[in-house]
């Protein structure tokens, strides 16, 4: 019975370990620093480039060339750069 | 034929041609590398958890780290929301990690050095992750797009900003698996060919060179896919606890 009530203290403490672990806690979790730096890089080529993408679909659409795509070429750099800042401003919260 | 570095890229067809309603469904080298990574995943698995030792043999060991790795991936990054959708980024981690080394013996094909590959997993995530918000959180997840504590005027500024940055996720997604695996084969490739051409004489240089981007290539063989997963995970987190 001992060696019952024993492992059923070891479960709780377990399981409190657990539980505190488990919360959510607002990080890119502990992502190595290399890929870090990978996800950096593609995302600010990626932003422009979908920003560039969407300017030129609406062209089309709205008949409206050159203008949107211009636009939001600019928009699509800004967000690209948006986003490493916050990406670079968490990555700093953590250290 | 043998010099050009890209000539590995090449998808041939392997056996008889397959037509059905005009859409070409032959059995390509892409697909037979593709079984061959996931009939290997089976393989370590299932020899991982034949024997359940108290003090696990190889495989065991193998598919235990695989598992611990990624089960404590998703808590850290995702939180306990995210248990349910272990499977499908465990699955989706093994099968990005064997096409990346299944790549990296002589002679293979790299699968995730073609962007269809990447670009197709990218959307099936993309998608998944706007059904989940949705059917988790309504209407409410497009809060997503309008961040709290932005000044009015700004508004629709940020918001077209914010739609941006969410549209580039599958393409940031798959095009860093896809450069990546395709940069550094091609490189290996070059150096290869730089030995042969410079011969005996200088041919050490770039054999030296060859033997550290070996090395460096299996480095990041494990860490795209280790990126991928995690990225998964962190979208799959701002679907689940949705918090801007």
């Amino acid at each position: 019975m001992a060696n019952l009530n024993d492992f059923k203290t070891r479960l709780r403490i377990a399981k409190e370990k657990l539980k505190s672990s488990s919360r959510n806690t607002d990080n890119d979790g502990n992502i190595s620093s290399m890929g870090s730096a990978f996800k950096l890089s593609t995302d600010l080529v990626a932003h422009v480039a979908v920003g560039t993408i969407i300017g030129f679909i609406l062209d089309s659409w709205f008949d409206t060339k050159p203008w949107l795509i211009i636009i939001f070429f600019f928009l699509g750099s800004v967000a690209g750069i948006l986003n490493v800042i916050k990406t670079a401003q968490k990555m700093q919260k953590r250290d | 034929m043998a010099t050009n570095p890209m000539h590995q890229f090449q998808v041939y067809k392997i056996g008889p041609e397959i037509k059905i309603a005009g859409i070409d469904l032959s059995f390509t080298n892409a697909s037979l590398f593709m079984l061959l990574s996931a009939f290997m995943i089976c393989v370590v698995l299932f020899l991982g958890t034949k024997e359940k030792k108290i003090i696990p043999g190889k495989f065991q060991l193998i598919s235990e780290m695989f598992y611990n790795f990624i089960a404590k991936m998703i808590n850290d990054t995702a939180g306990s929301k995210a248990k349910p959708y272990f499977p499908f980024i465990f699955s989706l981690f093994m099968f990005v990690l064997f096409c990346n080394m299944l790549g990296m013996l002589p002679y293979s094909f790299t699968v995730t050095s073609h962007i269809i590959v990447t670009l197709l997993l990218a959307i099936f995530i993309f998608i998944a992750v706007t059904v989940i918000g949705f059917l988790k959180h309504g209407f409410g997840y497009l809060k997503l797009f309008v961040p709290s504590g932005v000044p009015v005027v700004l508004l629709p500024l940020i918001t077209v900003i914010e739609i941006i940055s969410y549209l580039s996720r599958p393409v940031s997604l798959s095009v860093r698996l896809f450069a990546n695996m395709m940069a550094g084969h091609t490189m290996l490739k070059v150096f290869g060919g730089f030995v042969i051409s410079l011969g005996m004489l200088g041919g050490w240089l770039p054999l030296g060179f060859s033997v550290a981007l070996t090395g460096l290539e299996i480095l990041v063989a494990f860490l795209q896919a280790y990126v991928f997963a995690i990225l998964t995970c962190i979208y799959l987190n701002d679907a689940l606890n949705l918090h801007h």
